[in-house]
């Protein structure tokens, strides 16, 4: 049975006279990660902050597990990493969480526990007598998503986790955000859509303060039209168009940007497509680098017709 | 067959939501960590203590010798009747009568500093984000002032108390007679510092960082003193406005001693009231 865990409807909110959120309405159940995407200035900031508590909107009401942010019966059971927020210089990793799990009613040697699993789940157990100063950017990054698991909420939103983290520090965020699936929802804001591709199974995205009308799964499987992702090395484009489109059950060859080609097919008439195409590539020694069921999610969000 | 259990487990079914009261007694805790544990917080701490051990070392010290010299020669007039502190009453001992005046001025205006950043830093920060995911506005704010006062009533009694040893160095047997008056200091002057220190508290919730909030409280005060006291020039009637402005019972609290002063306690409760009730009220719509 899915239960409904995040309510909006009809919110608005408005900074100095510019609309940052227009009528958003929506209802999110748990389980997969769900993404929030969107260009800058679209209001994914605005809505995790209000989700958060820390801004009230203007209008429209706001329920999380049937109550408002901020109340008391979310203590432990919602939690946020808030975007560009940092911990408090003067206190080491291990006092901050400490204080924050007392804060969530742990008694102070669960609380001691609970800050040791948290830093452990973000592999940083050897920082935790270290104060946030001394920490590099993905260090940090960590250690504020190791705030947001104390006590194993439901429902973490994360506001963009992996800006500016290099690719290493990236993959450990998606894997520690993986392993917390089966416990959690998670709602991730991000531009990184490969990122999003890879974690999430249900995209909400916001434009201009609106929110689309529908949620996009990412593996939509349900229609006769697929599609196949095919990154090329160098190579003719009209000439491999021309081929990919004389295959059978091929609808439609686009080419998005340099060297990506979207095959849409139909399943139906041709379930073995990539096989074909496969051959093809071969037959007129082209070389790929990817190739992929599904279209990109940029390609889902942003160029679909 | 060896049994396992999981530890996070146990921990989830062993927590239980957190009062009001606790979670302010958590937050006034970890204000006072930050004040004696962080060594930001000692350094101030450290500069306090040189800088009251010169203050009793010598103005205090050597006014408290004039005081007892001026009882021997039966004058009425000291030093603090030339600046308009002067009290009517004395104490039990000259050196109480001294820091009464001194901690009169210091006292306050160690407040408008030392409870300046009460909010604004950690909310500029982001830090004040984690910590409502997991309590209430309220429970920060009133968390915070507390923990402010607290360290102000441990600094005024310490001040107190050195000021008491001071005097009982001069002559021993004053142990019994200054004890009661040293209660009545610290009470009072805890009550002093009420109104400064909400109104840090308000400040603290609106502006970006101390230094704003220490000049604004400079700014509001001056013009919120003078306003009011001009207006009430022009109309008497508007007199009880001034009753808004913190500090204002000083000059009258200055002439009395004893559990006396105590007499106009409910000007400091009051303005603290309001200030708090302000302060709250902009927390409560603050963006963090």
């Amino acid at each position: 049975m899915s239960s409904s865990i995040v309510q909006c409807q009809q919110l608005n909110h408005v900074y100095d006279g510019k609309v940052a959120l227009n009528d958003v309405n929506f209802e999110l159940q748990a389980g997969e990660p769900i993404g929030l995407v969107g260009p800058n200035g679209a209001g994914k900031t605005t809505l995790l902050s209000i989700l958060s508590g820390f801004l009230h909107p203007t209008s429209g009401t706001v329920r999380l597990f049937g109550h408002s942010p901020g109340a008391a019966q979310l203590n432990g059971k919602v939690s946020a990493l808030p975007q560009d927020a940092r911990l408090d210089p003067s206190f080491t990793l291990k006092e901050q969480l400490v204080f924050y799990a007392r804060l969530q009613g742990y008694p102070k040697p669960q609380a001691i526990m609970e800050a040791s699993r948290v830093l452990e789940a973000v592999a940083l157990p050897e920082a935790a007598d270290e104060k946030p100063g001394v920490l590099s950017h993905g260090m940090a990054k960590r250690a504020a998503i190791a705030q947001a698991l104390i006590g194993k909420p439901t429902l973490v939103l994360l506001d963009e986790p992996t800006a500016g983290l290099d690719p290493v520090n990236v993959r450990t965020i998606r894997s520690i955000i993986a392993e917390q699936t089966s416990a959690t929802t998670f709602i991730i804001s991000s531009h990184d859509l490969p990122e999003l591709d890879r974690l999430c199974r249900r995209i909400l995205l916001l434009e201009n303060g609106r929110l689309q009308t529908e949620t996009i799964h990412v593996n939509e499987q349900q229609s006769d039209t697929r599609f196949i992702t095919l990154q090329m090395e160098s190579c003719p484009a009209p000439e491999v168009i021309a081929k990919l489109e004389a295959l059978d059950g091929v609808l439609q060859v686009s080419n998005p940007q340099k060297n990506e080609f979207v095959v849409a097919y139909n399943a139906e008439l041709q379930p073995t497509i990539d096989l074909q195409l496969l051959q093809c590539l071969q037959t007129n020694h082209w070389q790929y680098r990817q190739l992929s069921h599904g279209k990109t999610l940029e390609e889902k969000l942003f160029f679909s017709e | 067959m060896p049994i396992t259990v999981n530890a996070s487990l146990l921990i989830k079914d062993n927590i239980m939501q957190p009062g009001f009261f606790n979670h302010l007694l958590l937050i006034c805790q970890f204000e006072l960590n930050r004040r004696f544990a962080t060594r930001k917080g000692l350094l101030s701490l450290v500069t306090f203590a040189v800088l009251w051990y010169f203050i009793l070392l010598y103005p205090l010290r050597f006014a408290a010798a004039l005081v007892v010299q001026e009882q021997g020669l039966n004058h009425h007039l000291s030093i603090f009747d030339f600046i308009g502190l002067g009290s009517s009453q004395h104490w039990s001992i000259p050196e109480f009568d001294v820091f009464w005046q001194l901690a009169l001025i210091i006292f306050p205006m160690l407040s408008i500093t030392l409870a300046a950043d009460q909010t604004c830093s950690d909310r500029e920060r982001g830090t004040l984000r984690f910590i409502v995911l997991r309590s209430s506005r309220d429970r920060v704010f009133f968390g915070r002032f507390t923990g402010v006062m607290l360290l102000q009533a441990l600094l005024i009694s310490a001040a107190a108390i050195s000021t008491m040893a001071l005097a009982l160095s001069r002559d021993a047997s004053l142990v019994t007679a200054v004890l009661p008056d040293l209660f009545a200091l610290i009470v009072n002057l805890v009550l002093i510092v009420l109104p400064f220190t909400s109104m840090m508290a308000a400040l603290s919730a609106q502006v970006k960082s101390a230094r704003q909030a220490t000049l604004w409280a400079i700014l509001i005060w001056t013009f919120m003193a003078g306003i009011i006291t001009g207006l009430a020039y022009y109309m008497p009637g508007l007199d009880c406005l001034k009753l808004l402005i913190p500090g204002y019972q000083l000059v009258e609290v200055a002439q009395l001693s004893g559990w006396q002063t105590l007499q106009l306690a409910y000007i400091p409760l009051l303005q603290c009231s309001v200030l708090l009730a302000l302060g709250r009220w902009i927390m409560a719509r603050q963006t963090l």
